[in-house]
């Protein structure tokens, strides 16, 4: 228990820390109330543990480490992602193997996951059922699978196996989508999974495929960053839309020679993608990319978010706290800093 | 003032002292054969520890916490028997340079020595030296230098000597040591097994987890041996070879995740010539050092990732003495060749010279002073020219000053040059400017010695993601920030017998202020405060030691954020030996030792828990 009034203690520090920082002006720190606001998930490194930051709405108030505080417990490293049900949020950290369960609003644990899960990257839910993209081991690339989460239960029930690498992972209209991006090593497939029995189909895009949106018009819209030079395999980027029904490319928008894009959000309608720390926004319809950036990053562009007329930058650090910058989108100005969780991320609306 | 009173109560009551070595060294000076002439000859000026092989049996656990007990340097550790590294004055670990017999022994890959990575319990001494020491030992000897040392010793008449240690501890440990020592005239010859196991599966104190995935098992064989030729010239052969293998441990919340194994295969050996006859000597060395590591992700597959090294030396000195000055004068000429490869990168070649000169002189008795110079001619990068003074004087008896100042520098590593996609070929080497200032009093019971440093480094070496405007985003070693190191290192030793009684007492302290110049925030992982104490108490056949250390808290971020911090432990270890036979021909002792006393939960690398309370049952025989 010693360890327990260790972190206590750390926890009183921190908030007497964060309490004398915050603007004379702001409301009292919400206590355990995490509802309208914004939730950074920061992965964290050897400096410290993957964490989840809250930043409410209107900017006043800024309150790190969140699971820790509420909890008492950390969350190890490294935090991949979040994802949410009406009154969960699903936490996956990769190298500790866990999905760490918890009221979205409250932040108080209700279960952690940790058996049947392998290097776990996203989870969707779908209703009773969470889905969990599994590297496996490391040095294995053929044991890679999406693991079925009963959510009421917390027991992995099933496994689908995949191919190498699955990243994020959508569903819509019945069937899962995944993007291979490769794990250690790179990969150009689409994996779409039909929850009525399981099977899966694939579609071949463009190299290394992260994040996956569907469109207005119901289409795919994959990023496929390409692999960098480093592999020894160059090949460019794209930006592909699949149609949903036949599993066909219909259009793609490529990127020059040694550009690696390796963010992307769909917005109302625009979709804006990074490269080189800098931001474009192209509409969803555009038939090329765009020459002029809308804002630039002065760091480490490591995480991007778009809401409201805000466009969101993580300029992560992982040796230290990162910033979240805040851009008007009308104007590009610059809004509001605010240093959020160690190696952050991501960025998700409470 | 509370404080203060603990500080002091504690220094009275506190082992091993380094007068006691220090006089162990002198006395044996004459007769002892060393590899390494350097350290002994040109350290005026330089604080020199030494730890004696009494301590180093003792301490058999490893090479971390044997440093972590009895040394000024600050070990980190991912878990116990994990990946380790040592500082010293707040410098990084890359400028800790670890000399086997007067070899820089740290990796060309990552420039560093991993102390869980070599057994250390068959040397005869290993010797602790701050300071910068660039100028004798080359890269990396930045903020000191671990010497590991072999003593080989000829004798009127043949000796033979025979010891053996066995040892049982908690967690399935298992550790035997056999040294063997023949000697006459003419010969002398040193030999040494050691092998070590270990489940290591401790308790996490406060969780239901065990340390499930950290067991090791190491071998380790040494030789050495010197032949007197002629009267003036000796032949010397050292060799030493380590074999082992680990598996890395989790961390929490979810320890049970951790699959990954090490393997170490270290082969080290020198060859030396000495010729001595009056004013002139002359040292030519062959060196041939291989090294590899392999890491496997998946402790069940047999794909690893791996690194590999093979370092040919070539080196000449010689000496020219001036007995009506007490003056000598020495060159140093080397020239190493390096090849080394990873599963990454492909074989590369590096060629380096080096050439120095030291003069060294006793002005009569009180005043004796070093002044070196050394030039490096590098096949890969510049390396700056850099000098070295160091001065003690002794103005009455027991007193002492000493002060040392010196250029030292860190080369980049193949990782940092090569790794593909991240490597950077523009980069130059460290550099470090550094200055001390010590005092000291010394007698035959007692000995203080307190240092003042100043240590001014740039150009140090940072792997930052977007480093280099041309990569966005990919993490890129550059030539980064500026640190200042600041602070004060004590020593203090005592030991007195009166009647049967024998107490010892040895304490280290130091105080560390490492700053960013950037920011003006103190260094991650660097403690300001260290202390180690080690007391001993003999009576008759009973011996009893007790050691503590006190590590102060450590930021792990730039920004010093109280959120991330690993906080100061209070560790302290005992032990108790019985001498059942005590002849001058056999000794048979007995022991135990009791690690964490004080079952106390610690961590030194964040949510990696240290051992809980455990013991070991030792036996050691000499004949």
């Amino acid at each position: 228990m010693k360890i327990n009034k260790l972190l206590s203690k750390i926890f009183i520090l921190s908030a007497l820390f964060l309490a004398s920082c915050s603007d004379d002006d702001s409301p009292q720190l919400p206590k355990g109330d995490y509802e309208n606001g914004i939730l950074i998930s920061g992965e964290g490194s050897g400096a410290g543990t993957g964490s989840v930051s809250f930043v409410s709405n209107d900017l006043t108030t800024t309150e790190n480490l969140i699971y820790k505080k509420v909890n008492n417990d950390e969350l190890g490293t490294f935090l991949q992602s979040i994802s949410f049900d009406n009154d969960r949020a699903f936490i996956v950290v990769d190298n500790a193997n866990s999905v760490t369960v918890v009221d979205r609003y409250t932040f108080e644990e209700q279960a952690i996951i940790t058996t049947g899960l392998n290097t776990p990257r996203y989870i969707e839910t779908v209703g009773d059922k969470g889905y969990v993209t599994n590297w496996g081991s490391t040095s294995d690339e053929t044991d890679d699978f999406i693991a079925i989460v009963d959510l009421n239960t917390y027991a992995v029930d099933g496994t689908i196996a995949v191919e190498n690498g699955p990243e994020r992972i959508i569903e819509n209209n019945g069937k899962l989508y995944v993007s291979h991006k490769g794990a250690f090593g790179t990969n150009n497939i689409i994996s779409v999974i039909n929850l009525s029995d399981n099977s899966v189909e694939k579609i071949t895009v463009g190299d290394k495929p992260d994040e996956i949106f569907v469109n207005a018009k119901g289409e795919l819209v994959v990023l496929c960053g390409g692999n960098e030079s480093w592999t020894g395999n160059e090949t460019i980027a794209s930006i592909v839309n699949i149609n949903m029904s036949t599993n066909e490319e219909i259009s793609s928008l490529t990127f020059a020679d040694g550009e690696h894009p390796s963010l992307m959000v769909l917005d109302s309608g625009t979709l804006y993608y990074e490269i080189g720390g800098k931001v474009y926004a192209i509409d969803e319809d555009a038939t090329a990319l765009s020459s002029t950036s809308i804002v630039e990053s002065q760091g480490y562009l490591y995480g991007l978010a778009v809401k409201d007329n805000r466009i969101y930058l993580l300029d992560a650090s992982f040796t230290d706290l990162s910033e979240l910058n805040v851009y008007d989108l009308s104007t590009k100005n610059k809004i509001d800093t605010k240093a959020v969780a160690l190696g952050a991320s991501k960025i998700y609306f409470n | 003032m509370r404080e203060i009173l603990i500080v002091s109560v504690f220094c009275i009551v506190c082992f091993k002292g380094m007068a006691q070595n220090d006089s162990l060294l002198n006395r044996l000076e004459e007769v002892v054969i060393q590899a390494d002439k350097k350290l002994k000859k040109y350290s005026v000026g330089y604080k020199v520890t030494s730890l004696s092989d009494s301590v180093i049996v003792r301490n058999t656990e490893s090479f971390t916490s044997l440093l972590r007990f009895n040394s000024p340097l600050y070990l980190r550790e991912y878990g116990s028997g994990g990946t380790s590294s040592a500082s010293f004055r707040g410098t990084s670990s890359s400028n800790t340079a670890v000399i086997w017999n007067g070899i820089n022994i740290n990796s060309i890959n990552n420039g560093q020595t991993g102390f869980n990575s070599l057994t250390v319990s068959l040397f005869d001494a290993i010797d602790i030296r701050s300071g910068g020491g660039s100028l004798e030992y080359g890269s990396g000897a930045v903020g000191g230098t671990i010497h590991l040392n072999d003593y080989l010793q000829f004798t009127d008449t043949k000796q033979i000597k025979n010891q053996f240690i066995a040892s049982l501890g908690s967690f399935e440990t298992y550790r035997g040591i056999y040294k063997f020592k023949f000697s006459n005239s003419k010969l002398a010859i040193n030999a040494g097994v050691s092998y070590n196991q270990s489940e290591n599966d401790y308790k996490f104190l406060n969780t239901d987890f065990k340390n499930t995935n950290g067991a090791y098992e190491n071998f380790g064989f040494n030789v050495s041996a010197a032949y007197l030729l002629t009267n003036f010239s000796k032949l010397k052969f050292y060799s030493a070879n380590y074999l082992g293998e680990r598996f890395f441990s989790g961390e929490l919340p979810n320890p049970l995740t951790a699959n990954d194994k090490y393997q170490d295969f270290n082969h080290r050996n020198l060859l030396i010539y000495t010729h001595e006859k009056s004013r002139l000597s002359h040292e030519a060395k062959l060196a041939f050092l291989t090294q590899e590591y392999r890491y496997f992700e998946d402790r069940t597959s047999s794909t690893f990732n791996f690194g590999k090294s093979k370092r040919y030396l070539v080196n000449y000195d010689a000496s020219y003495r001036f007995p009506k000055l007490k003056a000598s004068i020495t060159s140093h000429s080397e020239y190493e060749s390096a090849f080394g490869k990873t599963d990454q990168i492909s074989e590369r070649n590096r060629r380096q010279f080096s050439q120095s000169i030291i003069y060294n002189q006793n002005i009569n008795s009180a005043v004796s002073f070093d002044a070196k110079l050394r030039k490096d001619f590098n096949s890969d990068y510049d390396v700056p020219f850099t000098y070295a003074l160091g001065v003690k004087v002794k103005p009455v008896r027991n007193l002492f000053f000493r002060a040392n100042g010196s250029k030292n520098f860190r080369v980049p590593t193949y990782n940092d040059l090569f790794w593909p996609g991240q490597g950077n070929l523009d980069l130059i080497p460290e550099t470090a400017l550094q200055g001390e200032l010590g005092i000291g009093y010394k007698n035959n019971q007692f000995l203080i010695d307190i240092g003042i440093f100043y240590i001014n480094a740039k150009d140090r070496i940072v792997w930052t993601p977007g480093g280099d405007p041309d990569r966005p985003g990919i993490w890129v070693p550059i030539n980064l920030s500026k640190v200042n190191n600041k602070g004060l290192e004590m020593t203090l030793s005592f030991n007195k017998t009166f009647h049967a009684h024998t107490v010892k007492l040895n304490i280290n302290y130091s105080y560390t202020v490492a700053t960013d110049k950037a920011t003006d925030n103190q260094l991650i992982f660097v403690p300001k405060h260290l202390l180690n104490g080690n007391l001993g108490y003999a009576y008759k056949r009973f011996s009893f030691f007790y050691q503590q250390l006190i590590n102060g808290k450590v930021y792990t971020t730039e920004s010093n954020s109280n959120d991330f911090v690993i906080p100061h432990y209070f560790v302290a270890n005992t032990g108790l030996d019985y001498s059942l036979l005590s002849l001058k021909k056999k000794q048979l002792t007995i022991g135990l030792k009791v690690n964490n006393i004080f079952n106390k939960y610690y961590e030194v690398q964040p949510r990696r828990p240290m051992p809980n309370r455990n013991f070991n049952f030792n036996i050691n025989y000499k004949f």
